[in-house]
């Protein structure tokens, strides 16, 4: 399932690459079709409901990058999305079997030696989830606790700086770490406090749960595009900033975060602003 | 530092990583944690397996066909799929209570390795998995000695468990050595599975290695040296055994050599 494989796939892919100089948006103009990676399990970013259907904010944001290239390229692109887990997503950017992934990645300085990042769609940082009335209140309360985490998520490494004398226990994915936690395997489960908030919105008891404590590293989510294709890269980001001129940004953002969204989680003003000051004019 | 083209790919290998602090000492750890829970996995499949193939060939119909029922349950089903089983299932089978609670949240620290839950999981999931398939082989071994020689343990005076004991499990053993060497040899790498409930092996380290440096061809590369080591390891180990076991005329062509 996870890097063994995508390191098998990532040689098969090279090899079948035809040239090496052809960017991605040349790729995309040949084949009509824009390889997207996304989660399953990041709810609401992108996660599979009830009915089956592979949805959320990121999908969404995938949704509009296809339909902008359809009108610059004047020609039906078709959106294929491909699973990606945290231990997979970079690899398969790097090694360009996907064209772009947009799911739940933090943007990171070390991760941006390996692949490039777009501008940031959204905003947050690691927090626990613990079962309401446990007495955790901080990460400085789970010391020598069994405590969850995605394998390779920023989140893993933060609770291990924040809190070295906790016992990590690592999942391949938030439903298994949130069965864990609700299994009594674990007291405590890190990531992004909106996946929390998430996570605990889709259990059958929302009010069993409570996402505690403040952030402990600042988790700002972006999308993944492959180094070194910079017109690929203006073209996601183009894409962001025309939704945040023209505000379906904000309707997206309602829709999934809102009161009556999925994962209701207010955006603050601060990051209202700073998602208008990203957008450069045209 | 190089860049270096594979197939058409830039990439600069850094093959530091496998050893420089912390990332050597993660490396070691997995390695460890790798052949303990494999070590400790083959005992449980050998013992159940040697019961199994006894319950398989004995004339008894009934634990025949529990016997036989567990196999194909246990051979029949993913691996993968009985570790979920294992780790997130079968405590829950336990009433609620502080039984259940401490198996789950278990964290004994030993001098060999931490044993928690996922610890236990593994063991059980993967010993078990591989106990069906050593079973079979067993069982093999034992309806591969001569009808006769079974008659002539028993003609002498030996109760059927003791001709299984002195006689049938022994000699079917050693007929079996070579695809016994096989399920040795994939319990190591069946070990890797256990990354997907948390429990910190080989392929664990390797992976954690990689989202720490981005260096995933170097760590993957390690982790198949790795494996390819101790396989190879095992598979001499399992070649002087066979050639010192195997039984003169038996299958033993090619294999004893003075």
């Amino acid at each position: 399932m996870r890097k063994p494989l995508s390191v098998a796939l990532l040689l098969v892919a090279a090899s079948v690459t035809p040239a090496l100089a052809e960017t991605v948006l040349e790729k995309i103009g040949r084949t009509g079709l824009l390889t997207a990676g996304t989660r399953t399990a990041s709810i609401p970013f992108a996660f599979i409901n009830e009915k089956n259907e592979w949805i959320g904010f990121s999908v969404d944001f995938l949704e509009a990058v296809r339909a902008r290239l359809e009108k610059k390229l004047g020609k039906p692109i078709k959106l294929d999305k491909k699973e990606v887990t945290p231990a997979t997503r970079i690899p398969l950017v790097a090694n360009r079997t996907i064209d772009v992934e947009c799911g739940s990645t933090t943007y990171t300085r070390g991760r941006d030696e390996t692949v490039d990042f777009t501008i940031n769609f959204f905003f947050t940082g690691s927090q626990l989830l613990v079962k309401r009335g446990s007495g955790i209140k901080s990460v400085a309360d789970v010391a020598g606790k069994r405590v969850g985490a995605t394998q390779g998520t920023t989140n893993e490494k933060a609770l291990r700086v924040s809190q070295p004398r906790a016992d990590v226990v690592t999942f391949q994915d938030h439903a298994a770490g949130f069965l864990a936690l609700d299994q009594g395997k674990i007291v405590a489960y890190v990531t992004d406090g909106i996946l929390l908030a998430g996570l605990a919105a889709k259990s059958k008891n929302p009010k069993d749960w409570e996402v505690v404590g403040d952030f402990f590293s600042k988790d700002p989510y972006s999308c993944i595009v492959p180094e070194n294709d910079s017109k690929w890269r203006d073209f996601v980001n183009h894409t962001l900033m025309e939704l945040i001129d023209n505000g379906k940004y904000f309707e997206m953002y309602d829709q999934w975060f809102g009161e009556k969204g999925v994962v209701p989680y207010p955006m603050s003003a601060q990051v209202r602003n700073y998602m208008i000051m990203q957008s450069m004019p045209e | 530092m190089s860049v270096s083209r594979i197939l058409g790919l830039q990439y600069e290998f850094r093959w530091s990583v496998l050893w420089e602090s912390p990332y050597g000492e993660w490396l070691l750890q997995g390695i460890k944690n790798t052949v303990v829970l494999s070590l400790l996995a083959w005992l449980v499949a050998l013992v159940l397996g040697i019961a199994l193939g006894f319950l398989r060939t004995a004339p008894w119909r009934i634990p025949r066909a529990l016997a036989t029922g567990y196999v194909e349950f246990f051979r029949n089903t993913p691996l993968l799929v009985q570790l979920f089983f294992w780790y997130f299932a079968v405590p829950q089978v336990l009433p609620a209570g502080p039984w259940r609670d401490a198996l789950n949240s278990l964290n004994l620290q030993t001098p060999i390795l931490t044993v928690n839950y996922e610890f236990l999981a593994g063991l059980g999931g993967l010993g078990v998995y591989t106990s069906a398939r050593v079973g079979e082989t067993i069982r093999a071994g034992i309806q591969a000695i001569p009808r006769q020689q079974t008659e002539a343990a028993l003609s002498s005076g030996l109760s059927l468990g003791q001709a299984y004991r002195y006689v049938l499990i022994p000699v079917g053993l050693r007929i079996v050595i070579p695809p016994m060497a096989t399920e040795f040899l994939s319990i190591f790498k069946n070990s890797s599975l256990a990354v997907t409930i948390g429990f910190a092996e080989v392929t664990f380290q390797t992976q954690q290695v990689n989202s720490y440096t981005f260096k995933g061809l170097e760590a993957v590369t390690a982790a198949t040296l790795i494996y390819l080591a101790i396989s190879l390891t095992i598979a001499a180990f399992m070649n002087r055994l066979e050639r010192r076991y195997a039984i003169p005329g038996l299958i033993a062509r090619g294999a004893t050599r003075e």
